[in-house]
């Protein structure tokens, strides 16, 4: 394992979850915040992080979750606003090293990334995966 | 470090997981326990110098272990694990002689610290214990070279092991008001006063705090030469 890091994942739904099991079985110290607590049943029996229940807005909240001693905080719950205005209090408050938000809508992305948030963006990656595929449909059609 | 095992108590798996793994980077050898009867067994079969305990668990719950820890090894040191919002209980275990607290959920570079801190603290008594006037001057030493964190822990000693001199509470208070907080400056320098009427360096720093007058900070004359310093 390359360092274990302390990570704060806020949002636990089909993706947050997901991530969650996956850097916490990988030896990662993981801490999942939601707001409502049966999102916590998607997590697997091998998740050995934490729990936080709570709106992740509220900034006690994501004192509770210890986000000033996070590595990286992943921000990824179905609402972008949602999205930005925690990755920035990541950022802003807790001086995070390194805030990552989901945001659904491409054209969002360049206001986050002025704001100095690190996105990922669904619909451009999987746009991105799309385009790929046609053009290697093409190259091979191009060659037989 | 050379360092005796350490003890994890908790009945939540991923706790004991995070914490034993958390631990690994420090080279420390660490058992684990699911509840209170478990790790009170443990401890009659293994020499530990640590027990990281959780306080909520089901049959015999952090607090009654605790108890029965200090009365049968009161060596063994005790850092006690808490939920978010129970501090109470928390404080209500230190009372008991836990040596320190963490909060739900860590950092594993939060728990490596401060078991670090945990145990060199241990190393610190072991190796100086009682020798009131090196820690003095290790103390006046260390604040000549602007290292405040070891000087303080040098004057902590140094009144660990005399309480009723002078110079170490007189030290105290000019750390204390280097920090900016006179009013405890002032009350230290006043402890060193009723403990000694009449001594100087105390005398001098309380006029200048309570006068407002010039001059530099008085840290006494050196009386004990300190032995070797590392």
């Amino acid at each position: 394992m390359a360092r274990d890091l302390f990570i704060v994942i806020v949002g636990c739904g089909r993706l947050g979850s997901h991530l969650a099991n996956r850097l916490s079985r990988a030896g990662h110290s993981v801490v999942a915040v939601d707001s409502d607590e049966s999102a916590f049943g998607s997590l697997s029996p091998e998740y050995s992080g934490f729990r936080v229940e709570g709106d992740a807005t509220e900034l006690a909240v994501l004192k509770q979750a210890k986000a000033d001693k996070a590595d990286l905080v992943i921000v990824a719950t179905r609402d972008d606003n949602v999205n930005l205005m925690v990755a920035q209090v990541a950022k802003a408050a807790f001086a995070v090293p390194r805030v990552v938000a989901r945001v659904f809508d491409p054209k969002r992305e360049a206001v986050y990334r002025h704001l100095g948030v690190e996105t990922v963006c669904p619909t451009a990656v999987a746009a991105e995966s799309f385009l790929q595929i046609a053009s290697d449909a093409a190259s091979k059609e191009g060659s037989s | 470090m050379e360092a005796k095992p350490v003890l994890i108590v908790d009945d939540e798996k991923n706790i004991r997981l995070t914490l034993s793994r958390a631990l690994e980077a420090l080279a420390l050898e660490t058992a684990t326990a699911v509840n209170g009867e478990e790790a009170l067994s443990r401890i009659r079969e293994k020499d530990f110098g640590l027990v990281l305990l959780d306080l909520k668990m089901p049959g015999m719950d952090g607090m009654e272990v605790l108890r029965r820890l200090r009365e049968a090894r009161p060596d063994i040191k005790v850092i006690i694990i808490t939920a978010h919002g129970t501090i109470e209980s928390a404080v209500e275990a230190m009372k008991l002689g836990a040596v320190d607290f963490m909060q739900k959920p860590f950092a594993p570079k939060e728990i490596r610290e401060l078991v670090r801190k945990v145990l060199s603290r241990d190393a610190l008594v072991a190796e100086k214990a009682g020798d009131y006037g090196s820690h003095v001057e290790l103390a006046k030493r260390a604040i000549a070279n602007r290292q405040f964190d070891a000087a303080q822990e040098h004057v902590r000693q140094a009144i660990a092991a005399d309480a009723t001199k002078p110079e170490a509470f007189n030290l105290l208070g000019v750390l204390l008001e280097m920090a900016g907080n006179r009013l405890e400056a002032q009350k230290n320098y006043r402890a060193a006063l009723a403990l000694a009427p009449g001594y100087k360096p105390a005398e001098e720093n309380l006029g200048r705090t309570v006068g407002g007058k010039g001059g530099g900070f008085r840290l006494g004359k050196s009386e004990h030469p300190p032995e070797d310093e590392a």
